[in-house]
């Protein structure tokens, strides 16, 4: 085991994808249950790991700081969504280093963003409604040169699922199913 | 790193390594194994395969037959040190908890006779069906199974999983619509036994292999009942076949234990299980097995005379009111069984006038097979449901699965037929003189 990931077993992973693309194909889902205020329950689905079902019961909470009208009884989605962007990051890190036989003994990548609240408010200024730079910092120790991980640190965030969402124009398809009461 | 021999899988390597390189530049790709060396393949019938697969002659002295490696633990060189630091300590020798030679004998022989790129044997079959269980299941999981399990296991699904937050759903065997409907978004497994015990329901597993990969499920069945000879379960679409190898595979009622095979991706992610609930078959235990399958193909042949001409004996008996033997027309499953087994097994259950005392009387009376549980062994064992696997139920319990009062469990060894139906011929006799001159 190094970096605690078995090389042998995602070496004959990334062969056997090789040969049956379909073991490659992740079908996630998450659903979220507003509870009150800002505070909301989000839940994962089952996922398919290639044509296999695989259960994932997690659960966990999102809200805003009582500044922003919440309770501040979970992380908020901001938070979230670095947190989403930052240890998709760290996989993709940790399996290239693993892959080129780096051994590492810590990693730590250091986050901040600064959001304009103007844009959500509608106050017609120049703000944009999301985040206009996320910045971090890695703080890495292991076996390799500077070149090295810098090299890794290039090749990590262009294979990462989440830093190329967040990079390039994704579609957002969505639709709303209402119910009107009566009041 | 060439001054070493390496003592394990020479065939299994490193990964290798490109500095500035990702992913998609790894090479090892999996392969079937673990083996000791190549020994090619001396014929590709099942009863060739029984006596050859696996089995190596001792290199130093010519000694005919796998020798007995009866050791703890190995000498470790730098390929040793490397198949752990790289992830491939399935394929040296370092611990015998992790694998042993003797382990790896058996294990190629039962992976050849199952068809399988790889197998494990364990400590029981138990210890193989708990390894393989929470092996392909995850934290919340749910399985769908058989209502008719072997109790040990139903023990596992009914008492640990809630424990280990997992659960699971109990179907009909027969009732497909019922078993697709019990599959839901966090179901991971479908857990099946080939032959049900103990009236020998033959289950279709073709068709619970369809639904399996319809529904993106693993298909798991234990075929204790069913060994390679009769049926090679894998063959049929299934994804891990289990046995209790304490039974048919051994076939001599000396030893305890289990095996698991498969596709190599499978069987490697059971041997984490292994290694963590500490399952592991002893060398001489393994020994044993591996010389009980060297004969697994006669015997089968030989259970299946002996049986098929006493379950025909018994069907002709007045006082015998029924007789589960899949190889008799009269069985419930006769097509089903026609279709999928090669050979017959030495299973009998059938049921006698006079209910639960008759048969007590009965097992007593009988000079051939022995009272005991288990089966598959070349010694005739019989036992009965009502104070042996079903002793918990009640009466009415017993009925509602199909065992009626006088219900008799037998595995027909390899003895002559002739002195089977002898013994039976007497016993049967004797027992319903006793009770009209009782009542006389």
């Amino acid at each position: 085991m190094r970096n605690s990931i078995p090389t042998s077993a995602l070496s004959e992973f990334v062969n056997e994808v090789a040969s049956s693309p379909e073991e490659a194909l992740m079908d996630y889902g998450i659903e979220i249950n507003w509870e009150s205020g800002t505070r909301s329950r989000t839940e994962t689905k089952s996922m398919k790991v290639g044509p296999h079902q695989v259960s994932r019961s997690f659960t966990w909470k999102a809200d805003e700081p009582r500044q922003l009208m919440g309770n501040n009884h979970g992380p908020n989605p901001q938070e979230l969504l670095l947190s989403g962007l930052g240890s998709c990051m760290m996989v993709s890190f940790i399996a290239g280093a693993t892959a080129e036989g780096i051994q590492l003994e810590s990693v730590k990548i250091d986050f901040d963003a600064t959001l304009d609240l103007r844009g959500f408010m509608g106050l017609g200024t120049n703000a944009t409604v999301g985040f206009p730079e996320i910045r971090y910092k890695i703080y890495v120790t292991g076996d390799a040169t500077p070149e090295q991980f810098a090299e890794l640190h290039r090749k990590s965030v262009s294979h990462s699922p989440n830093a190329q969402t967040i990079l390039n124009p994704v579609g957002l398809t969505g639709e709303i199913i209402s119910t009107q009461i009566q009041g | 790193m060439a001054d070493h021999k390496i003592l394990g899988d020479t065939a299994s390597k490193t990964p290798n390594r490109t500095t500035g390189g990702w992913l998609n530049d790894l090479t090892r790709a999996r392969s079937a194994g673990p083996v000791l060396a190549d020994h090619p393949a001396p014929g590709t019938g099942l009863s060739t395969t029984a006596v050859h697969a696996g089995t190596h002659d001792d290199p130093r002295t010519g000694a005919v037959g796998t020798p007995i490696y009866q050791a703890s633990t190995f000498v470790l060189n730098e390929h040793q040190y490397e198949s752990v630091e790289e992830g491939f300590a399935r394929d040296r020798f370092i611990y015998s908890r992790y694998g042993n030679p003797s382990q790896w004998a058996v294990q190629e022989k039962l992976a050849a006779l199952e068809g399988a790129e790889s197998a494990i044997v364990f400590s029981s079959g138990m210890a193989a069906i708990t390894s393989t269980v929470l092996a392909l299941m995850d934290k919340g999981a749910h399985v769908v199974a058989s209502s008719d399990l072997y109790g040990g296991t139903f023990n596992l699904f009914n008492q640990e999983f809630p424990t280990l937050g997992m659960s699971c759903t109990m179907v009909d065997s027969y009732d497909f619509d019922a078993i697709e409907a019990a599959i839901q978004p966090n179901t991971q497994m479908m857990y099946f036994e080939a032959i049900t015990n103990p009236l020998l329901k033959i289950i279709d597993i073709p068709r619970l292999a369809e639904i399996a990969k319809r529904r993106n499920v693993r298909l798991v069945v234990d075929a204790t009942f069913a060994p390679p000879i009769a049926m090679r379960t894998l063959e049929h679409g299934v994804d891990v076949v289990i046995h209790s190898a304490s039974k048919y595979l051994n076939g001599h009622s000396d030893l305890i234990a289990g095996v698991a095979a498969g596709p190599r991706k499978l069987i490697d992610m059971i041997w984490p299980r292994l290694l963590n609930y500490g399952g592991s078959l002893d060398p001489h235990a393994c020994f044993l097995l591996e010389r009980g399958l060297k004969t697994l193909a006669v015997r089968m042949r030989a259970h299946e005379e002996s049986a098929t001409a006493l379950a025909h004996y018994l069907e002709s008996h007045p006082k015998v009111k029924k007789v589960f033997y899949p190889f008799l027309k009269s069985h419930p499953d006769y097509a089903t069984a026609k279709r999928l087994l090669k050979n017959g097994t030495g299973n009998i259950t059938f049921v006698i006038e006079g209910g639960d005392a008759a048969a007590l009387r009965l097992v007593n009376a009988l000079r051939i097979p022995k009272q005991a549980t288990s089966l598959g062994g070349v010694e005739s064992l019989i036992s009965l449901p009502f104070n042996t696997s079903q002793a918990t139920f009640t009466t009415r319990q017993r009925a509602d699965v199909g065992i009626d009062p006088g219900c008799v469990r037998l595995s027909v060894g390899i003895e002559d037929a002739a002195d089977l139906i002898a013994d039976f011929d007497h016993a049967l006799s004797a027992i319903y003189a006793e009770k009209e001159n009782a009542y006389a």
